[in-house]
């Protein structure tokens, strides 16, 4: 846990998780949900926390106390739904509370307000490939609601609706991840395809490439007018450079058709993107990479680089708490996870950009964070926590064998993220 | 750590030759003589000495061995880049040696030069442009890597040049299955185990992991048509470890007899009986004794043939077995199988009769056996004191103290059975469930009760729950315990409306017992079938909050996940 004093209170009974509800008086004002060790299902923790939200409930998120744990009201739509989820909570009363609270206050911590459950979308094909994606399993594991989107809810500007939008692995230089050097034929490749092309087409596009980039750039202004962005994965790296290439072919011709740009690299635009400048892109459409700003190219033999661990940065709760809420868990050093893109060269990554977690002595970065306009983007590499090789065609990962996933916590912070009162201040 | 042992085995193996066929070069010094020396040293532990003698033999005629001897004395003292150059000069003499080259490439993919590596496989495939050899050396070593997509954008390439995927299959097989592609990955294995059968282990390994929805398609694949016995023993492996043992025969049924073929059945029949799938078993057994009729095989057959609940084929086989046989071979190994088919058939009489026709052959511990099987068949008549009879004349009741405890628990003497089938140590379903029974009651008898037991083992499961239910009058302090046994019956005659009933009545009226949770648990599951999924939800909910301490906690939280889908199922 980075920076987190053990807590030395006491806030009374451990409420085994599933104590039946009505069993006690219920004479506490709170329930504290740990999120340190004693914490028996970290992912569900979130959804209560979510619940307590959607019932207008105000909560808080007590950065760098018990692991990044949450105050929540004592009500027995709670009480209940924690005991079913198996989430351990703690009974406050008030003296509990102000006992915890100056606690808070002599440390590096904070407590940051909660008050509304941020509306939620996840940008994802209607056909879902044969692989999963991590945000949605945890969305859906924790009980967090959320809707999905596409293409032409996007085009439609249906972004306008939601807080906190997650990219799910798309390719956005409408490459397909260059999957067809090895899938070509596959029929899930085939259909993928095929709806890319049908919906370019019904859209009034010349081809894929033209109609991802356009929706990149809807997801820039999305941003760029308050929103919050998470993208993981390939999507991170070729969101970037869809809005770097807005006036640039970079697309192979088994794509659009047309060779990609002979001088793309010169001409793409980095003033315009949110995380990355200068990178170079990849010039052999037989190569599996999209350009040098994921370190790991994991589909390129002989640049395949082998995975280490990360290590999260610790920040000051109450200076810098946007960030700190972002890395709140109960590790500080997780093991690394490949993706199509499973980090960020150093090199790529704009200045002004907040490292969240590097891997030490190695030339790159795995979670970035940043302000873009009046909103915000967060960036996390790899493509599933708890699935370190993740080959397509792999099954799900369960998280129900995974209740305590340092990694997935991380994603589930960005989502809770948006429901703070107010944007402290940046040291 | 098996490759380890395989290594020991094979330094053993060649030393033991030198040693037997070469005793005066081990003397000399000359390279044979080091290779001895080497391998002394090297299963000593002395990997420093082994390595400078290995390095005097690599001249002479077994320049094989002392390179892997270098090779493996290398990687256990962690200098495997010591045997780069000195492999450089035996390629250039020896430019397309196999052996050589893979050493190379396994050493460069350990170090983790991968470039290098590379390199060195297009050497190899220059020097040697017709051998399939390297592509899937390279293969093998690039999938143990774990780069799969790597190995798979080498097989394309070995396709193209060797002009088909033929000499690859088995490569090809293990990449396609890495990627998920189960189909492709059969095409190749079926092709691979036709000309190479030694890999069928390795196809029914790869092939293995296929997700249940493809199983189906990888089966078609394996058993299409011209028939491969290659493939097919391979579709009949992964049906047998998928659960679908009739699968699995249908497989192998279709291969034209002969010695081979039959050779096969009577090893996937082996196979079937170690997981008691005896109808599986019999198919096999019966279609190769019509080949090459055996004794032994007829009364294996015989045997599972009682197993699988058909005793009146196992009577027709236990006569094929008898054949030629002397009496006193009968007696020991054709009479236990007709005592069982017949007492398993009704016929205990008939089985005493037989015993008694074989009276001198019979000793007294395969007399007390058969008594066991006949009593159970009187059971199964519903006689119990032609049952009791049966014991107390081959004297079982020390012996065989699980047939007289359940004799004695189906005449309701409660106190009987619980001396007897305690002692016993039975595990099954049944034996614990009237373990549960016993321990949850003082009472010496419950005459309904064991009737309701009786009626079980005779396979009315209408009158045993009738029975079970009126029991629990006679054995309050038991009653949810037998209500429980009675809706399990509903529930497995797929009789959710009683059973539902029953669980009811448990969570209702009995909610302190042991078996409310269960009762709350299978009856959410029963709701579940039915698709009313709201319901069930409740009773999950319901078992969570109210029993938290049950072990049955964990499942309800998993169900209840899968029922909001939460979770993949």
């Amino acid at each position: 846990m980075i920076g987190v004093r053990r807590a030395t209170c006491r806030l009374g009974l451990i409420i085994a998780t599933a104590s039946a509800i009505g069993a006690r008086a219920v004479a506490a004002q709170h329930l504290l949900v740990p999120m340190d060790d004693a914490q028996q299902n970290h992912l569900k923790a979130y959804g209560l926390t979510f619940a307590a939200l959607k019932l207008s409930q105000k909560s808080e998120w007590l950065l760098n106390y018990r692991g990044g744990a949450f105050l929540v009201p004592d009500t027995p739509e709670l009480r209940r739904r924690a005991a079913l989820d198996g989430v351990t909570t703690v009974v406050a009363d008030d003296g509990a509370v102000a006992a915890m609270r100056s606690e808070i206050a002599g440390g590096n911590m904070e407590s940051v307000v909660l008050e509304r459950a941020p509306k939620i979308a996840i940008y994802t094909p209607p056909m879902s490939p044969p692989w999963d994606d991590a945000v949605t399993l945890a969305l859906r594991y924790a009980g967090i609601e959320y809707t999905t989107i596409w293409d032409e809810d996007v085009l439609k500007g249906d972004l306008a609706k939601y807080d906190w939008v997650h990219l799910f692995h798309e390719d956005f230089t409408g490459q397909l991840n260059k999957l067809n050097i090895s899938f070509r034929d596959a029929p899930w490749f085939v259909a993928q395809r095929e709806r890319g092309i049908a919906t370019a087409r019904k859209m009034g596009y010349a081809n894929v490439p033209a109609l991802k980039k356009d929706v990149a750039e809807r997801v820039r202004a999305f941003v760029e007018r308050g929103g919050f962005l998470f993208a993981m994965c390939g999507a991170t790296e070729t969101l970037e450079l869809a809005i770097a290439a807005r006036t640039v072919d970079i697309a192979f011709p088994f794509s659009d058709n047309t060779p990609i740009d002979d001088r793309a690299d010169e001409k793409l635009e980095w003033a315009r993107t949110m995380a990355f400048k200068d990178a170079h892109l990849e010039r052999s459409q037989y190569i599996n990479s999209m350009s040098d700003i994921d370190g790991h190219q994991v589909n390129v033999p002989g640049r395949r680089q082998p995975l280490g661990t990360f290590t999260l940065f610790a920040f000051s709760a109450k200076f810098d708490a946007v960030p700190a809420m972002l890395v709140q868990d109960h590790r500080s050093v997780i093991p690394d996870f490949y993706g199509v893109t499973t980090s960020f060269t150093k090199a790529t990554v704009k200045s002004g950009v907040t490292v969240l977690a590097f891997e030490e002595g190695a030339p790159w970065v795995k979670y970035i964070h940043g302000d873009y306009g009046k909103g915000s983007w967060t960036f996390l590499g790899g493509h599933d926590p708890e699935d370190p090789q993740h080959n397509i065609g792999s099954p799900a990962t369960d998280l129900a064998l995974h209740p305590n996933s340092p990694g997935y916590r991380l994603i589930l912070n960005n989502v809770l993220f948006p429901a703070a009162k107010k944007k402290p201040l940046k040291t | 750590m098996h490759r380890r042992i395989a290594e020991r085995l094979a330094v053993r193996l060649v030393a033991l030759a030198l040693v037997a066929f070469l005793p005066r070069l081990a003397a000399a010094q000359d390279p044979a003589a080091a290779l001895l020396r080497a391998m002394e040293f090297e299963e000593k532990g002395k990997l420093a000495e082994a390595v400078t003698a290995y390095r005097e033999a690599i001249r002479g005629p077994s320049m094989v061995q002392a390179v892997l001897g270098i090779e493996r004395a290398y990687a256990q003292l962690g200098r495997s880049d010591s045997l780069i150059p000195l492999l450089e000069p035996l390629l250039r003499e020896r430019p397309s040696d196999p052996t050589l080259r893979a050493a190379q490439l396994r050493t460069l993919m350990s170090l983790g030069r991968r470039d290098e590596a590379a390199q060195a496989f297009e050497r190899w495939l220059a020097a040697a442009p017709a051998d399939p050899q390297p592509w899937r050396e390279y293969a093998r070593q690039l999938l143990e890597a774990g780069r799969t997509a790597a190995a798979d954008s080498l097989l394309s390439r070995a396709q193209r040049v060797l002009g088909g995927g033929r000499e690859v299959a088995a490569e090809l097989g293990q990449v396609r299955a890495a990627l998920g592609l189960w189909e492709p990955a059969a095409e190749s294995w079926r092709s691979a185990v036709r000309d190479a059968p030694w890999l069928l282990q390795a196809a029914v390994y790869a092939l293995h992991p296929t997700p249940s929805a493809t199983r189906a398609a990888v089966q078609r694949i394996l058993v299409r048509h011209p028939v491969e016995p290659g493939a097919r023993r391979v579709a009949a492996s992964l049906a047998l470890a998928w659960g679908a043992p009739r699968d699995a025969w249908t497989a192998l049924s279709a291969l034209s007899a002969n010695d081979s073929t039959v050779a096969t059945w009577l090893e996937f029949a082996e196979q079937a009986e170690a997981i008691g799938e005896w109808g599986a078993a019999r198919e096999a057994l019966v279609a190769a004794l019509q080949f090459k009729p055996s004794s032994g095989v007829a009364l294996r057959a015989a045997q599972a043939s009682v197993s699988a609940g058909d005793a009146k084929t196992a009577l027709d086989l236990a006569t094929i077995g008898a054949r030629g046989l002397d009496s006193a071979a009968l007696a020991m190994r054709v009479l236990p199988v007709r005592v069982r088919a017949l007492a398993a058939l009704g016929k205990p009489a008939d089985a005493e009769a037989l015993v008694t026709a074989h009276g001198r052959w019979v000793d007294p511990a395969l007399r007390r056996r058969l008594s066991g099987a006949i009593a159970r068949g009187w059971v199964r008549s519903g006689d119990l004191a032609r049952a009791k009879a049966a014991l107390a004349a081959a004297g079982t009741e020390g012996d065989d103290d699980q047939t007289a405890g359940w004799v004695s628990l189906y005449s309701g003497d409660l106190g009987g059975a619980r001396r007897e089938l305690k002692r016993s140590g039975e595990t099954n379903g049944e034996a614990i469930s009237a373990l549960a029974l016993l321990s949850r009651t003082k009472a010496d008898s419950a005459p309904r009760v064991g009737a309701a037991f009786l009626a079980l083992a005779r396979g009315d499961s209408a009158a045993a729950t009738a029975a079970l239910v009126q029991g629990a009058t006679e054995l309050p302090e038991a009653a949810p315990l037998l209500l429980a046994l009675a809706a399990r019956i509903h529930a497995a005659r797929r009789d959710d409306i009683r059973a539902i009933a029953l669980w009811t009545q448990i969570v209702e009226q009995y909610a302190q017992a042991p078996e409310a949770p269960e009762a709350d648990l299978e009856w959410a599951r029963a709701l579940r079938r039915r698709g009313t999924v709201g319901p069930a939800v409740e009773r999950l909910e319901h078992l969570i909050l109210n029993y938290p301490l049950s072990a049955l906690v964990p499942q309800a939280r998993r169900e209840l996940e899968q029922l909001r889908q939460r979770t993949p199922t």
